[in-house]
Parts: C-alpha cells; sequence; structure tokens
C-alpha cells in the first residue's frame, strides 16, 4: 500500500490497521464549549506572531517583544474579516427585532477560516481596539481609532522540507501538549453532569431507548437515569435522585454509563450481537 | 528504496479511558444503503492481539461480539500510531524491517519520545508549578512505558498515571512500524493539606488517591475570577458553590494531550515525524458521528472555506445530513425546544433558557411545539435527503445557518439548521463553512436530469477551474 505525499486528505483521515473508528477525528465533537475529545479552540491562540489571544475571544493574552503593549486589546478585525458580530431579536413577545447585545465573539475556526486560506505564513493587516477592553466591544463605525498591524499568520500545519508541502499535523510551536485538553472541564466527569446534551448528544447521548406511543409520538429514557423502567423522560436535573450526579460520576461512571447502540442501552448477547 | 522522510498516520490518534486491560476490539461502521439515515451497522473487524510479555502481535483475529465493557470497567480505546516513509519513488510507505534491513538499520535503530501533559489545574490558575506532564524516551525496545505524570506541586513521591505507551516488537506477520498509546483508567485524584494517609485524615469516596499538595498550590480551594482570562464557558470545575462563587475541591483527571516522535538515522541524516495524541471519554454511542467534528475543522484548516467544485459530491452531503440526524435522534428535542414539561416552562437547561440567560431576550421554544417530536424532525430530515437526490431541494441550502449569523436570535434566525444546539462560541451552532459551502453546491445544482451525480458531473464540468 502507498500514499501519495501530497494527498492530504487520505493522511488526515488515516486509519491504522487494528485502530475501532473512535480513534479518528471524525468521531470527536468540535462545537467545543468546551468539548470532551479536546477543546479545539486551542488551537487558534497562537495564530499571529507575536500575540496569544484567548482561545474563544479576541482578547489579547500575552505579547511579545514589540506587541507586549497589545496585552488587553481586542483583535476585531483581520484582513477585513470581523471577529465579532452583534446579537440581534425581540426583547418583548411579538416585538421586533433589535439588538440585544453589540459584540459577541464569532469562533475562531470560521472567522478565520479565509485569512488562514489566503494569508497563512505572510502579514496581515490586523485591527485592535484602541484602549485596552475588558468587555467585548463592537466593530466603530469610524475605523480610524483602531490600531493597525501588521502581524504574521502562521501555518496550522506543520510542512514538510523533503516535498516543501504540508503535513498533516497541527504544527508543533502552536499548541504544547496539553494545551488541547487544558480548557476542557476538570474533572471531565463533572461535564457529564453539568452540560446538557445540546452540546453533544451524538456521544453523550439524551434520549435513549425511544419507541413511538400510542399516541404516534415518542417516549424514552433520559441516558442518565438511573432506571430505565417506566419509561419515562426525566428532565436534566442536578437535584433530582433518579438522574445519576456529580458523586456517581466520579465514583463509578464506569458502571453506571451505559453504551448505546441502535439507540438503545447495549447489552451484547441481545440481537446487535 | 531510500527513504527520505518520515510521517507518523495516523496524524492526530484519539484514545479513550477505562479501567479494563482489554482494550476495545476493532470494527468497522457501515451505512445500510437501503437505509442511509437508519442506524449504522457495528461489524467487528480484524484485531491485533498484542503478547504481553513480548510486544508483538502474537495473531489478528476478528471477535465474534463487540463487547465495550468488560464486567464494570469499560474497555480502553488504545490507538496504534504507524510510521510511513517517503521512498525515492515519491510515494509513502509503510516502514517495516525489510525497508528498514535494506538500509542496513533494524527495529532497534527506531528511537520513540512522548510528550503528554494534563494542564487543566494550570489553565486556571496560572501557576507554572500546577502543570502536570508525563515524558518517556528515547524508547527502542518493546516495553511498555508507563506515562508517570509528575507536577511540581503534587505530594512527594506521587505521580498521576496518563497511561502507557509500547513500541510493538515487529515480526514477520507484522513488519509494521508502530507504537501504541493506551490511555489511563478514568480516575479522578484530589489534593488536600493533610498528609495523604495519616490517621485520622478524612477519606474522600470520590477519589483514586491524594496527589496534590494543598499547602504549595492553591488549586483546592480556588475561586476562578470568571474574567476574561477564565476558560469560556467559566467554572467549569468540580466545585462547592458558597455563596457566588464557586471553590474548587481540587479534583483532578487523567486525561491528556501529548506528541509521539520517532526518529531514524539513515546514513548521515537524521530523520525525525511527529503526530498528536490525546485521551478523553469513551464516544458512548459509537454507532453516531458528530455533525460538527474535529475533522471537519482539520479539513476546513487544511483546504479552506470553500470546496472546490470537483470535491463536492451527494456522498458527502449525505453524510453530513446522516451525522444530523444521529444527533437528533439522541436528543430529546420536544424539551431541547424549550416545550413545557409536565406543565413546567423552561424546565431545563436548553438554547431556548440560554437565549433568555446570555441576553434579555423573552423565553420562548425556538420551533412550532407541535412540530418538534423526535420522530416527526427524523421523517423530516428523510424528506431533505429524499429531496436532495431528486435535485429537488435549493430551499435546503437556505436553511442552514451562516456562521455569521450564530447572533441572530430572531425567531426564524433561531430556527436555523443545525437547530437546538451550541456552537464554541456559545450561541447557535454553526456547520463550518465548508461544510456549508459543500451542501449548498449540492443542494443548488438544477433540477434535472434524474440522477443528481450526472448534474454533479456536468456542473463540475462547467465550472471547473472558476473557484479555488
Amino acid at each position: 500500500m502507498t500514499i501519495n505525499p501530497k494527498n492530504l486528505t487520505a493522511q488526515l483521515h488515516f486509519r491504522a490497521a487494528g485502530n475501532p473508528p473512535t480513534t479518528m477525528p471524525e468521531t470527536a465533537i468540535s462545537n467545543s464549549y468546551p468539548g470532551l475529545e479536546f477543546d479545539f479552540r486551542n488551537i487558534w491562540r497562537r495564530l499571529f506572531v507575536g500575540i496569544e489571544l484567548h482561545e474563544s475571544d479576541n482578547y489579547v493574552v500575552r505579547g511579545f517583544g514589540k506587541h507586549r503593549n497589545l496585552v488587553g486589546h481586542r483583535l476585531l478585525i483581520v484582513a477585513g474579516d470581523p471577529t465579532v458580530t452583534a446579537v440581534v431579536g425581540p426583547q418583548m413577545p411579538g416585538g421586533s427585532s433589535g439588538q440585544l447585545s453589540d459584540a459577541t465573539m464569532l469562533e475562531w475556526s470560521n472567522s478565520m477560516a479565509r485569512v488562514l486560506h489566503r494569508h497563512a505564513g505572510r502579514m496581515v493587516k490586523c485591527e485592535f481596539t484602541a484602549n485596552i477592553e475588558p468587555q467585548p466591544v463592537p466593530i466603530p463605525d469610524n475605523r480610524r481609532g483602531l490600531l493597525s498591524l501588521q502581524l504574521r499568520v502562521r501555518p496550522i500545519f506543520a510542512s514538510s522540507k523533503t516535498t516543501r508541502g504540508a503535513l498533516p499535523v497541527i504544527e508543533q510551536s502552536l499548541v504544547e501538549p496539553g494545551e488541547l485538553t487544558q480548557s476542557l472541564c476538570s474533572p471531565w466527569q463533572n461535564d457529564y453532569r453539568e452540560c446538557a446534551c445540546y452540546y453533544w448528544a451524538a456521544s453523550r447521548p439524551d434520549y435513549v431507548n425511544v419507541d413511538l406511543n400510542e399516541r404516534g409520538v415518542t417516549t424514552g429514557n433520559n441516558w442518565l437515569a438511573k432506571n430505565r423502567d417506566p419509561k419515562e423522560y426525566v428532565p436534566d436535573d442536578f437535584a433530582d435522585s433518579r438522574l445519576i450526579g456529580y458523586e456517581d460520576l466520579f465514583q463509578n461512571w464506569q458502571a453506571l454509563l451505559q453504551f448505546v447502540v441502535e439507540g438503545k442501552d447495549y447489552s451484547p448477547g441481545d440481537k446487535s450481537d | 528504496m531510500t527513504i527520505r522522510e518520515l510521517r507518523i498516520l495516523p496524524p492526530l490518534a484519539i484514545a479513550r479511558l477505562g479501567a479494563s486491560d482489554l482494550p476495545v476490539d476493532n470494527y468497522e461502521v457501515e451505512v445500510d444503503t437501503t437505509d442511509p439515515l437508519g442506524y449504522r451497522r457495528l461489524r467487528p473487524a480484524e484485531t491485533f492481539q498484542i503478547d504481553d510479555h513480548s510486544g508483538e502481535i502474537k495473531a489478528s483475529y476478528v471477535p465474534t461480539v463487540l463487547r465495550f465493557m468488560d464486567n464494570d470497567k469499560v474497555r480502553p480505546v488504545a490507538p496504534f500510531l504507524e510510521v510511513w516513509a517517503l521512498s525515492g519513488r515519491g510515494q509513502l510507505e509503510p516502514l517495516t524491517v525489510e525497508v528498514l534491513r535494506s538500509h542496513r538499520l533494524s527495529p532497534a535503530d527506531v528511537k520513540w519520545r512522548v510528550h503528554v501533559a494534563n494542564y487543566k489545574v494550570y489553565r486556571r490558575t496560572g501557576n507554572l508549578s500546577d502543570r502536570l506532564d508525563a515524558k518517556v524516551g528515547p524508547i527502542s525496545d518493546h516495553r511498555p512505558r508507563e506515562l508517570s505524570g509528575k507536577c511540581p506541586n503534587f505530594w512527594s513521591g506521587k505521580r498521576l498515571p496518563l497511561g502507557w505507551v509500547r513500541y510493538i516488537k515487529p515480526n514477520t506477520a507484522f513488519p509494521a512500524i508502530r507504537l501504541r498509546f493506551t490511555p489511563a483508567h478514568g480516575y479522578v485524584y484530589g489534593a488536600s493539606k493533610a498528609l495523604p494517609g495519616r490517621v485520622g485524615t478524612r477519606i474522600d469516596p470520590n477519589l483514586k488517591e491524594v496527589l496534590y499538595n494543598a499547602n504549595k498550590g492553591r488549586w483546592l480551594g480556588f475561586v476562578e475570577a470568571g474574567d476574561t482570562t477564565s476558560t469560556n464557558p467559566p467554572f467549569i470545575y468540580a466545585n462547592n458553590a458558597v455563596g457566588d462563587s464557586f471553590v474548587s475541591r481540587g479534583y483532578m483527571d487523567d486525561e491528556c494531550d501529548g506528541i509521539v516522535w520517532v526518529e531514524l538515522k539513515v546514513g548521515r541524516q537524521l530523520l525525525s515525524a511527529y503526530a498528536r495524541i490525546g485521551a478523553g471519554p469513551p464516544a458512548y454511542a459509537p454507532d453516531s458521528f458528530p455533525v460538527r467534528s474535529v475533522a471537519d475543522e482539520l479539513d476546513q484548516a487544511m483546504f479552506g472555506p470553500l470546496v472546490r467544485q470537483g470535491d463536492s459530491s451527494l456522498a458527502a452531503v449525505e453524510e453530513i445530513l446522516r451525522r444530523a440526524v444521529e444527533t437528533v435522534r439522541l436528543m430529546n428535542t420536544t424539551v431541547m425546544n424549550g416545550n413545557p414539561v409536565n406543565g413546567l416552562v423552561n424546565s431545563a437547561n436548553t438554547m431556548a433558557s440560554q437565549d433568555t440567560g446570555d441576553t434579555s431576550r423573552y423565553f420562548e421554544p425556538i420551533m412550532s411545539t407541535s412540530i418538534v417530536d423526535n420522530h416527526a424532525l427524523i421523517t423530516l430530515h428523510q424528506s431533505v435527503l429524499t429531496a436532495l437526490r431528486a435535485g429537488s431541494a435549493p430551499w435546503f441550502a437556505d436553511l442552514l445557518r451562516n456562521y455569521d449569523e450564530v447572533g441572530d436570535l430572531s425567531s426564524k434566525g433561531r430556527r436555523k439548521m443545525p437547530a437546538l444546539m451550541r456552537g464554541a462560541d456559545g450561541r447557535y451552532l454553526a456547520l463550518t463553512r465548508r461544510q456549508v459551502d459543500l451542501i449548498r453546491q449540492v443542494a443548488r445544482l438544477p433540477i434535472l436530469q434524474g440522477d443528481p451525480a450526472i448534474a454533479l458531473t456536468e456542473t463540475k464540468a462547467h465550472s471547473r477551474g472558476k473557484r479555488k
């Protein structure tokens, strides 16, 4: 078997012999808030040479050399692409849509996708707030007051000295060991109780053993229910003793949490075998 | 063959925690072509059996039954990492004993190093002495090496086990050069001010062991500021609420991430490569995949936000739709929509409740409360699939949330797809721009000519070279 070294798709999605599918990045969630396997937002913190950004915010947490004075400033625009947007919607029932918040962060992965693709390895115009801004701020109508600098964009991937092309591995200087998981919950078991299913239902199920009832609507168990009988959905509530709680997870998560296959609690020996 | 460069594949391997001594067997996840949005089938696949003593693969087998548990213990997922060599022919080939021999080298000339770390405590406290690191290597033999985590703020002699690595001994039947990473057991560790084990000290039943010396570091009793430098979301650590403060219980886990390096001296040239590894919790629904995954992030970072016309396909769009169904199917969408439950309004933590909590938007369910039953939404996705296959789904493209529309909490904005879920910015989930572009390219194909695969080919032919 051979792989063309320029076929980066094949290498990024390579599955080694003997490895189950759950070793693959395809099985790791990335709507990271903060995540389960990784907080993947961490790969963006050092995107620009000379500064370090918060993993989920346009706030400069560190500056190096001549950029030390940028700590506390906010990066608002890169090569014309904004890093923030406004939150809009109705405040009252039936009301018209208005501004609810003037600035919320756009996640780096999407807001910087074009910047990375067009400018990796090159200098790019970065526009920062003129002042230290502890709270999120919108892009001002008059941009003349912004601090404008040229910063180099770090490539996300390492490069080959032999082929001169990209390698499929994340550049070493971008994230050190420990940094892809550092902003996850400590311990992770806490997050299975803390965060609701709408983050990562495909990895941490919510609604299991689901059947259609006589009214033609579904009924099933909350995955965290200690007992599956009766088949009823107990809404998420850390104080409800019918659900697995924090202490249960810390002490005995392995015995309590059930694998789910075909939507049902998985017990080898039944038809799933 | 001349070795010009080394690479480790996969470049990012995920291990999953579990206390059993038996790693999960290998399996395949297969789509039923007659029911493309149905459950994927798990089929046991070729699994390597490692000889504990020698460290070689003594046999491979296909298990008859797929088991994720070993009595009350979870079976860990322990990935292999293979070394590949860029040959003089310009192709990547597995590095094997034979390839090494052709360069007058042996497996003992291969050297591995590993550095994994858990910086969760350091990320909160900012104290360098709270960093937990485990380093091993260089390794050229085939004994297992424990990744024993050291932290300056631990009690003297205490270590936190982060798993093991083993250079698998190649043999005639399995000659490839590979390393296996076995993650830790998934235990919780703690902190104390009193010397652990001292008579009279309270034993916390949540903990495997007390490791952290709370006289040296601040983790026990630490209160995150919740300011601009805190994690987002903040306060995500085991804590006791005291007034408005979230006081750390001093807990730590045995997750980690890090780097594996391999080195080989070929003639006068020292070749090296590295890959990344991480250890997280089990994937509890192994026949389901997240609608937006780390693989999607990597694809976008590598290839950009737009898909070249030649790279789009109906099959790729169907896979995204399938993953969306797999998320919907495991969510109580009625509750997540914000419908009243047992007469209670705003009864659970949902995006609807976040909209109210994060902004001053009044509380209201996201979709009409009568159409959000799980079964109805799966049927809706089935209709989308049918329309995509018939080439009659341009409307679907407009239902997708753009990445810069996450702050749109209007009724229409909240109903865009993916619905009811949270993204990395804390607001409504948007797919990657690359995923959205892929779907739009396929969904907006002209209605024609029967088979959309044909239509796609024709569109490619017409538009080749227009996009980059």
